[in-house]
């Protein structure tokens, strides 16, 4: 197999992971190739609207494992390849020049074992790192049962570092991928936070400490293949983020590409609106300072489907608005619908100077069709409607789609 | 008064002066685009270093360095008013300093923020959509950018590619940033300049294209999304959607 068929299968095979971020630390160019910037750069956008910004490849797509969600398990028909370390390294470089890409993020499925595989990742990042100086972003997936020393030494070479969870609970997990263990997963995981606490504490006190998986590290879960509800989700990603620091949980609309027992059926649309729906949450929890009980609980346990979670907490405490926008504190600005972490804050800082008007919020980037009904101006209320769940719900709700009348 | 400049930033600066220090300006025009009218008197300026200086350091230190850059940034716009902008924006933020950008929704402030926004905006998206090619003895880049960015995008190419010898064609202006492993600077360079690529060039391209194939979920097709983030107009330069 030349290089072009191994790159077009092994891209093929690394697709269905979802992150591609190259965010999260700055570094520049110390004498070879490449830097990195905090706030991360997309190259190119693919058929589906995803971003590209690293070279997203697996070494090799032989494997041990028969996880049934995976398009790579060992019982399924499908072309196989590998690609040498040295091979990765050098198309990362070439691709790197041309500024198709930002870094690379690796990631293998398991042919013999983890840690076999573990030092191949390793030896694709020494070369690139040691012997072409790379400076550009490095994203490695850890695959659990790694041993604990190649994690570290693998750490010291790149930028972020993720260990899948894969499902959000552990009936789910023992379903679908029963020759995986959540304890397997969480130990990887917990073993890279404690790193980094300790490396940037170390960091504080000697100049020349070697930087441990400075961007942090993320996780993805896949939604859909099981039955949990989006509570489950939400919680798990709320413990993910306060146990573990991760800088980001992905969430994975599943693709069936599998037929099994405990699977939806081939025929089942991905739920791209759910997960649209559970990453808004997710913002909620990480800029809105939202707590998870807050926008779900076991008596509503799922996301509304016609509506951004933001709306369904805002209709669900009514009690609580409208708020005078000239009053509001940061934190209750956040929690009206249609204001964003940049309004809010240009609503502060102009209000430090002058009343903040209806006219000046539309200016501001307020989404006033959301939010007049939630506040005040200047004491005035903008929302023709009275604040009533009911009617406010009626007026937001997507119009139906358009069908074509028939004549007979 | 209109004051007509020379098309420099530093021409711009100077026209600030005039309008402080000569007669006040009622525009600034480029005098390659003014249309010369019986009711206004107009003059052309010839961009003077040491005024130009002056209004930079009073900006810095009167209003603040962000400021400074908003209006580099208007100037470096298509905006087809944008001296104005930037003029108007002055007189107003001389008078209340470096509060000046709270005043957000204020009409000489806001669309200032936006036109800088705009061009900032672009320069970032090609940081990521700029595209090499390897040439016998450089790596060369052209694009056609609505703003004229490539001066934004010279540093951060210059860090990255620093054992590299590269050039940034802005197709659309016929100037180009050229850097030689040591330091950039600006040159005129024709639309049509012929360009020796090498050999392995084209094979790293189909690479390229048959990733980018690869790599997009066909369940998940979105195209409106992805025009969303590379608009048509782009895609003549990169590499993934020419094939």
């Amino acid at each position: 197999m030349d290089t072009l068929e191994k790159l077009a299968v092994l891209a093929d095979a690394a697709k269905y992971d979802v992150s591609c971020a190259s965010s999260g630390v700055n570094k520049k160019n110390k004498g070879g190739i490449g830097n990195s910037k905090a706030y991360g750069i997309c190259h190119t956008w693919s058929q589906d609207g995803r971003c590209i910004s690293l070279l997203k490849i697996l070494l090799t797509n032989y494997c041990i494992y028969n996880c049934s969600y995976c398009v790579n398990r060992n019982q399924n028909d499908i072309q196989r390849a590998h690609l040498t370390p040295k091979e990765v390294a050098d198309l990362t470089i070439q691709f790197y020049r041309r500024n198709y890409i930002e870094g690379l993020f690796l990631s293998s499925a398991v042919e013999h074992n983890p840690n076999h595989t573990m030092e191949n990742i390793l030896h694709t990042l020494q070369i690139l790192r040691n012997n072409y100086h790379f400076y550009g972003y490095i994203h490695v997936k850890v695959i659990p049962g790694t041993d604990p020393a190649l994690i570290h030494k693998i750490g010291l070479l790149a930028d972020r570092m993720s260990v899948n969870i894969e499902q959000p609970s552990e009936q789910s997990l023992r379903l679908l991928a029963p020759q995986k263990r959540l304890q397997a997963i969480l130990t990887p995981m917990q073993q890279i936070n404690t790193e980094i606490l300790i490396n940037s504490e170390e960091r504080r006190k000697y100049r020349r400490v070697r930087k441990f998986v400075p961007a942090g590290q993320s996780t993805q879960m896949i939604i859909g293949a099981s039955k949990d509800s989006d509570f489950t989700i939400l919680k798990a990603t709320e413990t993910l983020y306060k146990q573990f620091a991760l800088k980001r949980v992905y969430f994975s609309a599943y693709i069936p590409i599998n037929d099994g027992p405990n699977l939806p059926a081939l025929t089942t649309a991905p739920p791209l609106l759910r997960e649209h729906r559970l990453y808004q949450a997710d913002w909620l929890l990480r800029f809105y300072k939202f707590q998870a009980e807050e926008i779900l609980s076991p008596k509503y346990p799922n996301l509304d489907i016609e509506f951004d979670p933001k709306i369904s907490w805002a209709l669900r405490n009514i009690h609580l608005f409208p708020l005078e926008i000239n009053k509001a504190s940061y934190e209750e600005l956040l929690r009206i619908p249609g204001v964003g972490l940049i309004s809010a804050h240009r609503i502060l800082s102009q209000r430090r100077i002058a009343p903040v008007s209806y006219e000046h919020l539309g200016k501001m980037g307020v989404v006033l069709k959301r939010a007049k009904y939630f506040l005040t101006c200047q004491g005035r209320y903008y929302g023709e409607i009275p604040s009533e769940p009911s009617l406010i719900r009626q007026r937001l709700a997507p119009a139906p789609q358009a069908t074509q009348l028939t004549l007979f | 008064m209109d004051y007509l400049y020379d098309g420099s930033f530093e021409g711009v600066l100077t026209a600030i002066y005039y309008n402080y220090y000569e007669e006040k300006a009622e525009g600034i025009y480029h005098k390659d685009r003014y249309q010369f009218s019986l009711a206004t008197n107009s003059k052309f300026l010839k961009s003077d270093p040491q005024l130009a200086a002056k209004v930079y350091t009073a900006v810095e230190q009167k209003i603040s360095n962000e400021a400074l850059r908003q209006i580099y940034y208007v100037y470096l716009s298509n905006h087809p008013n944008k001296e104005n902008l930037i003029l108007r924006y002055l007189e107003l933020a001389f008078k209340l300093g470096a509060k000046i950008n709270s005043y957000y929704t204020h009409p000489a402030v806001l669309p200032v923020l936006k036109t800088a926004k705009q061009v900032s905006f672009e320069a970032h998206r090609f940081f990521g959509l700029l595209r090499f090619a390897e040439a016998r003895n450089c790596l060369y880049a052209a694009l056609e950018p609505d703003n004229n960015i490539i001066i934004l995008l010279a540093d951060h190419f210059a860090d990255r590619l620093a054992k590299e010898n590269f050039i940034i064609h802005d197709k659309r202006r016929n100037i180009a940033v050229v850097y030689n492993r040591k330091e950039w600077f600006l040159a005129d360079l024709p639309k049509d300049v012929k360009i020796d690529f090498t050999d392995d060039e084209a094979f790293y391209q189909q690479l390229w294209q048959s990733y980018f194939q690869h790599i997009g979920i066909d369940s998940r097709k979105n195209t409106k999304l992805q025009t969303q983030f590379v608009p048509h107009r782009y895609r003549k330069n990169l590499v993934e959607f020419n094939y």
